[in-house]
């Protein structure tokens, strides 16, 4: 209960938080603090407060260092290389959709643009698969990369329900299936999932991803391209 | 990509704007380094736009996303830095840094204590860091040795208030 000692006792508080008060002084406030909830409640908190003081080190109270006037624009300047980069991944992936709209009607089949582009450098050339034949409103492409350990895919997904676990494999010639890992699909996001599997590209018949209760399956059939294009142009 | 809190270029000027003196700053205090402290904090906000979905603001404000950002953005620079360790003077290896929440309760407390009034903080560093008797404090500064109380109290409290606006919990 407040009482009207509590406007005398106040202000020694803190100093009483802190353990400063004398002997006498203590004595007095703790007979107070006794019958007075409210300053029972202000000390336990100032107390609390106290006990943060000695991680402080008071040599380090004046102003606080400042960063460079120029890092601010320096980051907006990395940010702008980085979505730059990252508008440059993303059509090398998806051009491959310009030719594919108009076949998406049909149900449960699966066509797949094989594009070769060229490049790679490492004996085969990395290829563009697209997922056709989806429902309305999803699109699915892959990028094949081949390495030594097996295969890179770059994998781009978008219109499925927001947080959908996808699961990716790839299935060999003989029909053995390897895992390529999974990733959420997250409303907004356009970006590539980057995975890869240990089975090499030219063993690999067809890429396949498990999404909610659904699963895509698109031939890769490395002889077959169907059309060609011609590499995208870089960036100016 | 990066649909969420720092999508567009506005909004990464604003967070900068709001908090990059704040992460400098602990930053600084924790690697003792302004050139690495400068990267860490680039590198969080680069961190923080690819990541830009996965904020939430009902789960904490962008100040306490970006610091928890930056603090791992400090244990891998501290790592890096640690696979050459400093030689200390004398030649033996330098005591290992302290560990890093310990610098960020530091740096917070020390953060409040420059929000404080110069009033408030200078009775705290008088009676309490430096442990020097109120009535000496009270004459230094030419008022009463009550007032050196009171401030001392109502220095807890502000600096309890700060605190809280800067997100502590404990």
């Amino acid at each position: 209960m407040k009482t009207e000692n509590c406007r005398e006792w106040r202000e020694s508080l803190g100093a009483y938080a802190l353990g400063h008060l004398s002997a006498d002084e203590q004595a007095g406030l703790e007979a107070h603090l006794e019958g007075c909830a409210e300053c029972r409640a202000e000390v336990q908190s100032l107390q609390q407060v106290a006990t943060l003081l000695p991680h402080a080190d008071p040599e380090r109270f004046g102003p606080s260092p400042q960063p460079p006037k120029d890092l601010g624009e320096r980051i907006l300047a990395t940010l702008d290389g980085e979505r730059r980069e990252q508008r440059r991944h993303q059509r090398r992936l998806r051009f491959g959709f310009a030719f594919g709209g108009a076949a998406t009607a049909l149900a449960v089949a699966v066509l797949a643009l094989v594009v070769f582009t060229g490049g790679g450098g490492e004996g085969e050339p990395e290829q563009h698969v697209e997922f056709s034949s989806l429902p309305a409103g999803v699109e699915m492409a892959a990028m094949l990369e081949p390495h030594a350990y097996g295969t890179e895919i770059h994998m781009y997904v978008s219109g499925i329900r927001s947080g959908t676990l996808c699961r990716v494999f790839l299935r060999a010639d003989d029909g053995a299936r390897y895992p390529a890992g999974t990733f959420r699909y997250r409303w907004g996001d356009d970006s590539n999932a980057i995975l890869s599997s240990a089975l090499d590209l030219s063993r690999t018949a067809a890429i396949g991803v498990h999404a909610g209760d659904k699963t895509f399956i698109a031939p890769v059939d490395r002889s077959a391209a169907a059309i060609q294009i011609r590499p995208e142009e870089e960036e100016t | 990509m990066a649909a969420g809190a720092l999508s567009r270029e506005r909004d990464v000027r604003d967070a900068y704007a709001a908090h990059a003196g704040e992460l400098y700053g602990f930053a600084v205090r924790s690697l003792d380094d302004a050139g690495l402290a400068e990267e860490a904090v680039q590198e969080t906000f680069v961190r923080a736009w690819r990541a830009g979905e996965r904020f939430d603001p009902e789960i904490g404000s962008l100040r306490t996303w970006l610091f928890a950002i930056l603090r791992n953005v400090v244990i891998d620079l501290g790592r890096a830095r640690s696979v050459r360790p400093r030689v200390g003077p004398e030649g033996g290896i330098e005591p290992s840094v302290e560990p890093l929440d310990e610098a960020l309760l530091s740096w917070q407390v020390e953060e409040a204590m420059r929000r404080i009034g110069d009033d408030h903080r200078r009775v705290i560093v008088e009676t309490y860091y430096r442990a020097r008797p109120y009535a000496e404090v009270a004459e230094e500064l030419g008022v009463p040795e009550g007032t050196v109380k009171s401030r001392v109290y109502y220095g807890l409290r502000a600096l309890r208030v700060v605190l809280e606006e800067m997100g502590y919990e404990d």
